[in-house]
């Protein structure tokens, strides 16, 4: 009799409720989806398990009605495994069964199914049935819906809260990595390598005690903007920004293996928008500011840093210590680097790009660190 | 084995379905009779449990109490009693008439 499960297609829509009649007995199947199309629900039709299991696989139905005694896997089995897998485990499942016995029940239940249906079907039963279980899932699309949309929002705000500190592309990224467990915002403080570039604002200081507030304020913006555009430019992240300084991490949170050349570009970028940005001010180009920068590369500890009512996403340790102490060595619009940094760039770059300067000695370190500074 | 006739009501909108429901029971029919030739419990059970939940889904209520008497009978492994009730559903699908309401 197989030749005579006939499926009557009708046109397929979003909106429409979609049902899978799933029995051996074409018979049957023909009766359930006459009665169901009357109601205007989607009607899929398979002939056993296995096809049932392809069908879902294939677009999953908003509910199932399924027959228990079928060749190969039976109803049971069948609603088991949806009910076992994430993708399919709230598709309703109804088993229409001509078993009588009340073990036959309590498999159905332990299989997981939302409800019975006794063959003989009764029409009225059976409608009323499906009725409330389109309701349900109706309220559980809405929820979802909701659901999703509530995560979008709250995607969002993250996106606008961070991307002060990071670029927009890392800003992606985070959001990615909102909800993945050992993700770099989920995990606890971490030791990472890292690059960091420390950034000294000079002259500000004089500027205060002879400019109106809102005005030095103003300056301050307009060159902090040049400078984290230029961080920006190469990914890396603002990991504090204090009046007149401003340190950038590179290879953090995400890895970047070419962190150190980021850093040495994000450098002399920096020094170029610092100058554009005093002479856009026009009159204000001679008011003797000028930017300092300190590269160094290391082991650095990570993590959010502060109080339960203040906290920085930071980084603390000797290539941050080492960077604000090049900062301050170097001379006006000159940027210095650690010798790890050469080391990490030195066949990347044109000969020369790197002088070496007198090793210097550190406060709180032994010995001396060798440096040298970037020709722009 | 009753002479009367027999008359089922078919919801209108059913009405296409009924011809290959027909013809599917007498179909039907064959494959027990074969099944029983065969002695084959096993199929005679089965067809009997699939008689017993379409026969009434389509208002056919003795198809279902046939059916469920088979399946009885296949259990028990009872022979003369499927034998009875394989000859009243040849009897009953050769007297049975169907009217649209």
């Amino acid at each position: 009799m197989a030749e005579l499960a006939i499926e009557q297609k009708s046109p397929r829509s979003d909106t429409a409720f979609r049902v899978l009649v799933v029995d051996d007995d074409p018979d049957m199947t023909a009766f359930l989806a006459a009665l169901l199309r009357r109601q205007g629900i989607e009607v899929g039709i398979a002939g056993d398990g296995n096809a049932a299991l392809a069908r879902v696989a294939e677009a999953p139905p908003d509910l199932m009605l399924l027959d228990v005694m079928m060749p190969g896997p039976t109803g049971f089995e069948v609603c088991k495994k949806l009910k076992s897998d994430r993708a399919t485990a709230l598709m309703p499942i109804v088993l229409v069964t001509a078993l009588e016995d009340k073990e036959s029940r309590v498999k159905g239940i332990e299989a997981g199914a939302d409800d019975f249906l006794s063959k003989p079907v009764n029409p009225p039963e059976l409608l009323a049935r499906v009725q409330t279980l389109r309701r349900l899932h109706e309220t559980r699309r809405e929820l979802e819906s909701r659901r999703q949309l509530a995560q979008l929002q709250r995607k969002e705000a993250i996106r606008k809260a961070f991307s002060r500190y990071i670029s927009p592309r890392l800003a992606d990224r985070i959001i990615q990595d909102v909800g993945v467990e050992g993700g770099p915002f989920n995990a606890g403080a971490q030791r990472s390598n890292i690059v960091v570039v420390f950034v000294e604002l000079r002259g500000f200081a004089d500027l205060i005690e002879s400019r109106d507030a809102p005005e030095v304020v103003a300056m301050l913006n307009e060159r902090f903007a040049a400078l984290t555009e230029a961080a920006y430019h190469y990914d890396g992240t603002v990991l504090n920004m204090t009046g007149e300084s401003m340190l950038v991490g590179f290879n953090v949170p995400f890895l970047q293996s070419d962190a150190a050349s980021r850093a040495l570009s994000t450098a002399t970028e920096m020094l170029g928008r610092f100058g554009s940005a005093a002479l856009r001010r026009g009159h204000d180009t001679d008011v003797g500011l000028s930017l300092s920068a300190g590269i160094c590369m290391g082991e650095a500890v990570i993590g959010n840093v502060g109080s339960p009512h203040y906290l920085s996403y930071t980084a603390i340790g000797d290539p941050v210590d080492t960077a604000a102490q090049l900062a301050r060595l170097a001379g006006a619009n000159e940027v210095l680097v650690c010798g790890r940094v050469h080391e990490a760039v030195r066949g990347l770059l044109p000969a020369g790009t790197l002088a070496p300067r007198a090793d210097a000695t550190l406060q709180g370190r032994p010995g001396t660190v060798q440096v040298f500074a970037v020709r722009v | 084995m009753t002479k009367d006739s027999y008359t089922v009501t078919v919801p209108k909108d059913l009405a296409d379905l009924i011809p290959t429901f027909m013809s599917n029971r007498k179909k039907e029919l064959q494959t027990l009779r074969a099944a029983l030739a065969a002695l084959d419990l096993e199929q005679l059970r089965q067809l009997g449990h699939r008689m017993k939940g379409v026969g009434n889904s389509y208002g056919f209520e003795k198809v279902s109490l046939l059916g469920k008497q088979i399946e009885d009978g296949a259990r028990s492994g009872d022979r003369s009693a499927l034998e009875a009730c394989i000859a009243d559903y040849d009897d009953y699908l050769a007297r049975v008439s169907v009217v649209y309401g």
